[in-house]
């Protein structure tokens, strides 16, 4: 191994590590509301990289994201909670990903059989079916009203407020600062595994039934159990954020889980970058905290109205939404491979000023989508 | 990891296969047997069925009537992942590869041949990496025999025509084939890049010893490669035999090589 790479990969762990110790510092630093949008963007990263390996990756177009996420987050509150088994809510968190999975699992005979825009409106079936569901099944789902989501507890430590009281370098730990470090915990996880998965054997059978399928098949990649495959991780990943969701909201609602949450979400892959984990994880940000700190500064900003005054135009969560709707018609126009197609490029001019690294591992390079827009199927 | 036998590979053979398109029928009854290790040429007009033949032998086209067998295994039922699973790989008429690098494009061509699964590769178990570094090596060696060893980081669609018509082939090889099936390995390429090729697919038949099966235009490549030639012509096979015994056929001058054998006799 040359000197060169060693130091690469030295810089390369040193440079984790910074970024992990800095991902540790907010809930020394920042109060609960900072804390929430991180929590919140936690959460929604873990699902879009979800939808990114779905719909980005493997090219299958999912407008049922929000179905999963509520399977996970309703899961959650219905096995650690009362009315419901009263499971140890560890144990009830695995569940309830294992539960998403399987609703995953479940409607994939449909994803092996429709395709492009039918897959789209076949999931889209999903969140009318899952709203009904969540609305109607009051027994189990509270109804309109929702529940209250039971604080995870593991090990005897509660992710909540008190039980048993924290103070760490001075600081009162709270459930926000506690929540955001099970988050920071998932959140790596999700990335590590996704990221595994993409640059791995599964990866690229996935970008290549997106490719095309005829190719495929002929490589020797089982065309329809890796369709039905990508279905079902896609919906743990939406588990695991429906999970860290429910604890982060301390209620569940029916109304969370509409539509609106499913484009939000291909929103995020779209502006990220299809495909990408590190793209999905900035267009979560973006999305997500985009309308929360809108809200916050609406007094500040021009035609905005302030929660609970008269003037300005737009309230700012309709602001916000305007914003990443422009954000998205922008991407599309100038970048078709979103924040993370930016990035790569610019680091690519970079590399080209500087001489190659030589032994750089080609494989190491995940599939990328070039454009959101392609041509499908190719006839051989 | 190259678990394959080298010995010789099995007989692939076609009997009666019969396709039809609403109301067109692309192939009529053909059969041909591929001994193996050897260069069988498929050749025929535009529209005459060779590209449809191989769909069948690569199963994403299921006769009407008619069987393809390999060895002993009948392949007419199986889905496409199965037959690349024994062995037989193919590049198609018009290029189609995945996005992403050279790299990745013949990694995927080492799919069937690894294990790694979603749960493996997700949580980056030791073996997984293992066998992916592996993996790595013979797509490298791989790469170097097709003459793609400096691209192998180059994202495929920068490549140039001929350097994509190779990295199909490449990815082909990546199976570790018994029967390669190539469809116009070289149309669309200038003469330099034909000439290159041509020796490509010479030194694999010597150096893997695999059956070749060969869907052609270019007809001095065919008579130099080829061992035996099936000539169809609007789905009917019309001709089979030595290049030499094809040349010659007078059905075959007629229906196809006519002009063009005629203009070469009279140059
Ligand atoms: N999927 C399909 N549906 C309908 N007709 C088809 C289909 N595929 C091929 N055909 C028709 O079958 C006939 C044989 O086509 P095929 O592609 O096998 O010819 P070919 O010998 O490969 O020709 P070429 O030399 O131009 O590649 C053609 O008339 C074609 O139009
Ligand atoms: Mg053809």
């Amino acid at each position: 191994m040359s000197d060169r790479l060693l130091d690469g990969l030295t810089s390369r762990r040193a440079g984790i590590a910074l970024l992990a110790v800095t991902l540790c510092l907010p809930p020394f630093y920042l109060d609960a509301f900072w804390l929430r949008i991180g929590l919140f963007s936690m959460a929604a990263a873990i699902g879009a990289v979800g939808l990114a390996l779905l719909t980005g990756t493997a090219g299958q177009l999912s407008l049922g994201h929000a179905f999963f996420l509520a399977v996970g987050a309703y899961g959650y509150v219905w096995l650690a909670g009362e009315p419901g088994p009263g499971l140890p809510p560890g144990l009830a968190a695995l569940l309830a990903v294992l539960l998403a999975g399987a609703a995953g699992g479940l409607f994939s005979p449909v994803a092996g059989r429709v395709r492009g825009i039918y897959l789209g409106i076949a999931t889209l079936a999903l969140v009318f079916l899952g709203h009904h569901v969540l609305l109607t099944a009051d027994s189990v789902t509270g109804g309109f009203n929702g529940r209250s989501v039971p604080p995870l507890t593991l090990g005897g430590f509660t992710f909540g407020a008190g039980d048993p009281e924290l103070t760490v370098l001075g600081v009162p730990f709270g459930a926000e600062e506690r929540l955001w470090f099970l988050g920071l915990a998932l959140f790596a996880f999700t990335w590590f595994t996704a990221r595994g998965l993409l640059r791995g054997r599964p990866g690229r059978a996935l970008a290549a039934l997106r490719d095309s399928e005829t190719a495929a098949g002929v490589m020797g990649v089982d065309v329809a159990r890796h369709r039905s495959a990508a279905f079902v991780v896609s919906s743990l990943y939406a588990g695991l954020a429906g999970v860290l969701l429910a604890l982060a909201f301390r209620r569940v609602v029916p109304d969370y889980f509409s539509l609106a949450l499913s484009v939000d979400y291909l929103a995020m892959i779209v502006i990220g970058g299809l495909g990408s984990v590190a793209g999905a994880t900035a267009g979560a940000v973006f999305v997500t905290a985009l309308p929360l700190l809108m809200t916050r500064y609406a007094d500040q900003l021009p035609l905005v109205t302030a929660p609970g005054s008269a003037e300005g135009f737009v309230g700012p969560t309709e602001a916000a939404r305007y914003l990443y709707g422009a954000a998205i018609v922008l991407v599309l126009l100038y970048a078709p491979d979103g924040l993370h197609g930016i990035v790569r490029r610019a680091r690519d001019r970079v590399r080209l000023r500087r001489p190659r690294t030589p032994g750089t591992d080609p494989v190491t390079s995940p599939p990328q989508p070039a454009a959101a827009a392609r041509s499908k199927e190719h006839t051989p | 990891m190259n678990d394959r036998t080298p010995a010789a590979p099995p007989v692939l053979g076609v009997r009666d296969v019969t396709v039809r398109f609403a109301g067109l029928t692309a192939l009529d009854g053909v059969s041909f047997t591929v001994v193996p290790g050897s260069v069988h040429a498929l050749i025929g007009p535009n529209g005459a069925g060779k590209s449809t033949c191989f769909n069948v032998l690569s199963g994403l086209c299921r006769p009407a009537a008619g069987t393809v067998t390999l060895g002993g295994t009948e392949l007419t039922r199986l889905a496409p992942h199965r037959i690349a699973a024994l062995g037989v790989a193919r590049t198609f008429q018009n290029i189609v590869t995945t996005q992403g690098t050279v790299a990745d494009n013949l990694m995927l061509g080492r799919h069937a041949l690894s294990r790694a699964g979603f749960a493996a590769s997700a949580l980056r178990l030791p073996r997984a990496v293992r066998e992916q570094r592996e993996h790595l090596d013979r797509v490298r060696e791989i790469a170097g025999l097709t003459g793609l060893g400096q691209h192998l980081g180059s994202p495929v669609a920068l490549l140039s025509y001929g350097d994509r018509k190779r990295v199909e082939l490449a990815r082909a090889l990546c199976l570790e084939p018994r029967v390669l099936l190539l469809d116009e390995p070289v149309a669309g390429m200038n003469a330099a890049e034909r000439a290159r090729m041509a020796e490509v697919i010479g030194d694999l038949r010597a150096e893997l010893g695999l059956s070749i099966v060969l869907v052609e235009h270019d007809m001095g490549l065919v008579m130099r490669l080829a061992d035996d030639v099936t000539v169809l012509d609007f789905g009917r096979p019309i001709a089979h035999g030595t290049p030499d015994e094809v040349r010659q056929d007078p059905e075959v001058l007629r229906a196809y090589l006519g002009a063009d054998v005629q203009a070469e006799d009279a140059a």
